[in-house]
């Protein structure tokens, strides 16, 4: 579908005579499939789904352009449709455009112009299409997500909100201090909830609507950058982690979607930690190899269980009901690669804990 | 209910806080034999499934719509297909935050249902709910 191609088109005619004209005059313009009956149309229109254009014959033996056209509407409805034919066959012809079969038709005997700027005009209307289904693939999504969204507003955001006012209504007739500081700690809990789904909810949209900015990154200022913060929660909570980075070439990317990637990833891998497990632990390693950045995220917590691991990247999903996760940290990330285009991988043992594996290839120097 | 004079409760909610609350309001109306709390539905499942029944108290469950890994309404199914004689020991209200009319509507297609209660969960409503 790219502009910068050659346009392909596909001519049907039973007159080999026709079709070898045909393909020597346009041959340099655009990528040209002959055929000589509609069977071997119809493989060429399954083995090269890039034919944009089709012009066939009215008057063939077995089926006129007409029928071959009605046929295949269905198979295939995107490359457009135009037939070539003479005055005598105008009265089908025109009910044939009128239900929509064909684009345009083109009077025999045709000129080298009248093809060219029907090629190019059937193109151009091909392309237009093409984006307007892509566009529309789009607003299908992001009304999905907007669904998807009001509803775990009412769920993420009204939850926290509802159990602090039946903790508030509840506080008043508490006496008993220690019972009362217990539910302050909880009511602490459900507001950094809230907070959370806030900040991710800014993640999702960044990472939406913003631009990516590819610059060079030296992986060791990223990662103690981020590391800052998960060493004192790591000594807190008695998780050791350690981190390698092995960058011997510049690596080129969007620095904000790989902080962003690493930080969930940390976050997940310190926070569904077992409670009561000696030596728990959290690895990093990040490592250029070939053109590639390979992030490996490498813990010994809960682990995903099976049935849950096909899902943690969907929107609002959540595998477990241990901490306060949104359900939108793993969708960010997976957005984040497909934006890159990296991939991610999680293998991970239930009580015996979860590896992510992502892979983002750099950008060449320089480029947008 | 009138009929018991002590009630066991369960309360189901993935949220600490709001099975901290559900218990205090429940000890609060005096009417309480004992109370559970389950932070996942699929434990709470397993411990009504293996309890013996008791013919003296009545047990009402408190379950929540939107949990992970077992939601409110999966919950409810799974203990519709116990077996008889335990499901008669139960009454089950639906408790969610959630104001959304499909899951408003879902909760009359479970008979084991008996209402649906808007979160949160004050000693009036549940004092309301047992007289």
């Amino acid at each position: 579908m790219s502009t910068g191609r050659k346009i392909q088109v596909l001519y049907i005619d039973d007159e080999q005579n026709n079709l070898n004209g045909f393909k020597a005059t346009f041959r340099f313009d655009y990528t040209i499939f002959i055929a000589s009956d509609t069977v071997k149309a119809c493989e060429y229109l399954r083995d090269f789904p890039e034919i944009s254009v089709i012009l066939c014959d009215q008057r063939m033996p077995e089926k006129t352009g007409v029928q071959f056209f009605e046929e295949i509407r269905v198979e295939f409805p995107n490359p457009v449709r135009m037939l070539i034919t003479g005055y005598t066959d105008i009265e089908s012809v025109i009910d044939a455009v009128n239900r929509g079969h064909i684009f345009r038709y083109i009077k025999k005997p045709w000129t080298d112009s009248d093809i060219r700027s029907a090629i190019e005009e059937a193109n151009k209307f091909f392309l237009t299409n093409a984006l307007l289904v892509a566009k529309n693939k789009e607003l299908t999504s992001a009304y999905a997500e907007l669904g998807k969204f009001a509803y775990s507003i009412t769920h993420d955001v009204r939850g926290p909100l509802l159990s602090i006012i039946g903790a508030l209504d509840l506080a008043k007739g508490m006496d008993d201090l220690t019972e009362l500081r217990e539910l302050l700690g909880l009511m602490s809990d459900a507001v950094t909830k809230l907070d959370e789904y806030i900040k991710n909810t800014h993640e999702y949209y960044k990472l939406k609507r913003g631009q990516l900015l590819f610059s060079e990154i030296d992986l060791n200022v990223l990662l103690s950058d981020i590391a800052a913060l998960f060493k004192i929660a790591g000594r807190n909570n008695n998780i050791q982690f350690t981190s390698n980075v092995i960058q011997n070439k510049p690596f080129y990317s969007d620095e904000i979607s790989i902080k962003m990637i690493l930080n969930n990833l940390l976050s997940n891998a310190f926070n569904y930690q077992r409670k009561n497990a000696k030596e728990k632990y959290v690895d990093v390693v990040m490592e250029v190899v070939e053109n590639d950045l390979v992030i490996t995220v490498k813990d010994n917590g809960i682990g995903i269980h099976e049935n849950h691991i096909n899902n943690i990247f969907d929107m609002f999903y959540r595998a477990t009901s241990e901490e306060t996760g949104s359900g939108l940290g793993l969708y960010n990330v997976k957005d984040a690669l497909n934006r890159l285009e990296g991939t991610i991988e999680v293998q991970s043992v239930i009580d015996k804990g979860t590896t992510f594996t992502v892979t983002i290839p750099g950008k060449s120097h320089g480029a947008v | 209910m009138a009929q018991y004079n002590k009630l066991n409760f369960i309360v189901i909610d993935d949220s600490k806080l709001d099975c901290f609350i559900a218990e205090k309001i429940i000890k609060n109306t005096g009417k309480c034999e004992s109370v559970m709390s389950f932070l996942q539905a699929k434990d709470a499942l397993q411990f009504i499934s293996s309890a013996t029944p008791d013919d003296l108290t009545h047990t009402i469950i408190l379950v929540d719509i939107q949990m992970p890994v077992m939601n409110g309404f999966e919950f409810v199914e799974a203990f519709e297909s116990l077996p008889g004689s335990v499901v008669n020991n139960y009454t089950i209200y639906v408790i969610s935050s959630s104001i959304n009319e499909n899951d408003l509507h879902k909760v009359h297609n479970y008979k084991s249902v008996k209402q649906f209660l808007n979160k949160p969960l004050t000693s009036n409503n549940l004092s309301l709910l047992l007289s």
